[in-house]
């Protein structure tokens, strides 16, 4: 099967504006012991091949190029060396609910967000009571924004976004701020794509969600690619053989 | 082009209305402030020149009153839509469109009030006599011309913008500037010949006022080649804006 995605030997610097570099050597040059010109590699050589349907968590601590990779992905950046083949549509989730504006009520957020996210007004119009329901957020149609919590906006974001039509969807923490209750409702929607075609690469800190969800990993450490392969051996690399499994305790015990 | 999709020129609908909603929203008096303007500059300028330069120039509040509605639109619009990708900062870097929709929907948003002060300023001059004849239905033209202007001047500062942030202050010497090298309070004739008559034929905001003015005040249409090659060579910059804006667009994410 051919890769829907495929990253040959992809790196991403940064190194500064040019006007802003040419700042700095000018004031390298008039100080004598300025900065000068630094750069620093957010991803080296990165290889990849997604299939078609490929649910793939992305690991990796803080400042590891999780979302350089997804937005070299998504297309937002371009990489400094290699080359990216991407065949088919392409939807990068960020935050809770991007471009949202804190002035505009809930209704017209909620169209707002999906027309950015490439939804029909007349799709969104005829999901508009479920996708509120969901969110349980029925009563809030016309409050603004600003009054909801980052909780409520995120099942706001969330319940719209699980209408989002694409080939391939890249997760960056985007809905990580809701209650146990959300989570529950979250990972019941992620638990019906689990067979599905749609690929998914979700970076993630949430390593049960990473094994209830996706066949794959990817973990990058500093920039560079440290595993890629099947979840519970990457997992057990990145934690260590033993790091526990989710243990469910119910409330009666 | 892409942006001619559908989904995206819904895209660009709903960024212009978000626009024109949030505009003014936390003021008292919102949308009046885009004609509010205009009167009270019209008041000091009146004031200061109705005896010196405006002898001879006919209905001189309203020749006045024009060029500050279109002249405040120009300046309001451009430094909006300059400032549009780093006040939807979130949507320039983590949203997946052709963002030269974030500057058309602004210049858009705008472009609404240029269309509603320019009406009650039509509404003024019936009021105080001027006797409006058949060209003034030519108006929308000149609307359009104005779009195209701040359009590509819109494309080019907000894509400069991102790289080079003192275009705030260059812009608003540049501004300030521009309201003398218009003739907003005085007439093109009052300049001497020789570079200042080169430096109001080559502004283009200069054409539009001489339009505008042509169409409302003196009833007379505006001469067809005159329009032809100010929409042409309009037409042609907005068409090399959106090329550079596209050849920076990739490295937006980056800098913001």
């Amino acid at each position: 099967m051919d890769p829907i995605i495929h990253l040959n030997d992809v790196s991403k610097s940064f190194d500064g504006l040019r006007l802003r570099r040419m700042v700095r050597i000018v004031r390298r040059y008039l100080s004598g012991n300025g900065s000068g010109l630094e750069h620093y590699f957010a991803l080296r050589q990165i290889n990849l091949d997604v299939l078609r349907g490929d649910k793939i968590a992305l690991i990796g601590n803080n400042g590891s190029g999780k979302t350089s990779l997804l937005k070299l992905i998504a297309g937002l950046y371009r990489p400094t060396d290699g080359r990216i083949d991407v065949s088919g549509r392409v939807l990068l989730l960020r935050g809770v609910g991007t471009g949202m504006v804190d002035e505009l009520t809930v209704a017209e957020n909620l169209f707002l967000y999906g027309v950015i996210y490439g939804m029909e007004r007349s799709k969104i119009r005829e999901k508009f009571d479920e996708v509120m329901e969901w969110a349980e957020l029925k009563d809030f149609a016309s409050a603004e924004l600003r009054t909801l919590s980052s909780g409520m906006r995120a099942r706001m974001a969330f319940s719209l976004a699980r209408h989002f039509d694409t080939d391939v969807f890249l997760l960056d923490e985007a809905f990580a701020v809701g209650d146990k209750d959300f989570k529950e409702k979250y990972e019941e929607v992620f638990r019906k794509q689990k067979n599905g075609d749609k690929t998914y690469i979700i970076a993630t800190h949430d390593l049960d969600f990473a094994r209830m969800f996706c066949a794959k990993t990817i973990w990058l450490q500093k920039g560079r690619l440290m595993a890629f392969g099947e979840t519970e051996s990457v997992l057990n690399r990145y934690v260590g053989p033993n790091y526990p499994a989710p243990i469910r305790v119910s409330a009666n015990q | 082009m892409k942006m001619f999709d559908k989904k995206y020129l819904t895209l660009l609908r709903e960024l212009a209305v978000t626009r024109y909603k949030l505009k003014d929203q936390s003021t008292i008096l919102g949308f009046a402030w885009s004609f509010l303007n205009p009167l009270i500059m019209l008041g000091l300028l009146f004031s200061l020149f109705s005896a010196r330069l405006g002898k001879g120039i006919d209905h001189y509040a309203i020749y006045l009153l024009i060029g500050l509605v279109q002249y405040n639109h120009f300046s309001s619009s451009t430094n909006r839509s300059m400032h549009v990708l780093l006040a939807m900062k979130s949507l320039t870097a983590d949203a997946i469109f052709p963002k030269e929709l974030l500057v058309i929907g602004s210049a858009i948003a705008d472009f609404v009030e240029l269309i509603a002060a320019m009406l009650v300023c039509l509404m003024i001059a019936k009021l105080s006599g001027v006797e409006l004849s058949l060209p003034v239905l030519a108006l929308p033209l000149v609307f359009l011309f104005q779009l195209t202007l701040v359009l590509w001047v819109s494309l080019c500062l907000s894509c400069l913008y991102v790289f080079v942030r003192d275009l705030t202050y260059i812009y608003q010497a540049f501004m300030r500037l521009l309201l003398f090298a218009t003739p907003i309070f005085y007439a093109p004739s009052f300049l001497e010949k020789g570079p200042a008559q080169y430096v109001l034929w080559l502004n283009p905001l200069s054409h539009l006022l001489d339009f505008s003015r042509s169409l409302i005040l003196k009833g007379d249409g505006v001469p067809l080649t005159q329009m032809i090659l100010f929409f042409a060579v309009n037409f042609a910059l907005l068409y090399g804006s959106i090329r550079l804006f596209r050849k920076y667009e990739p490295t937006f994410a980056e800098y913001l």
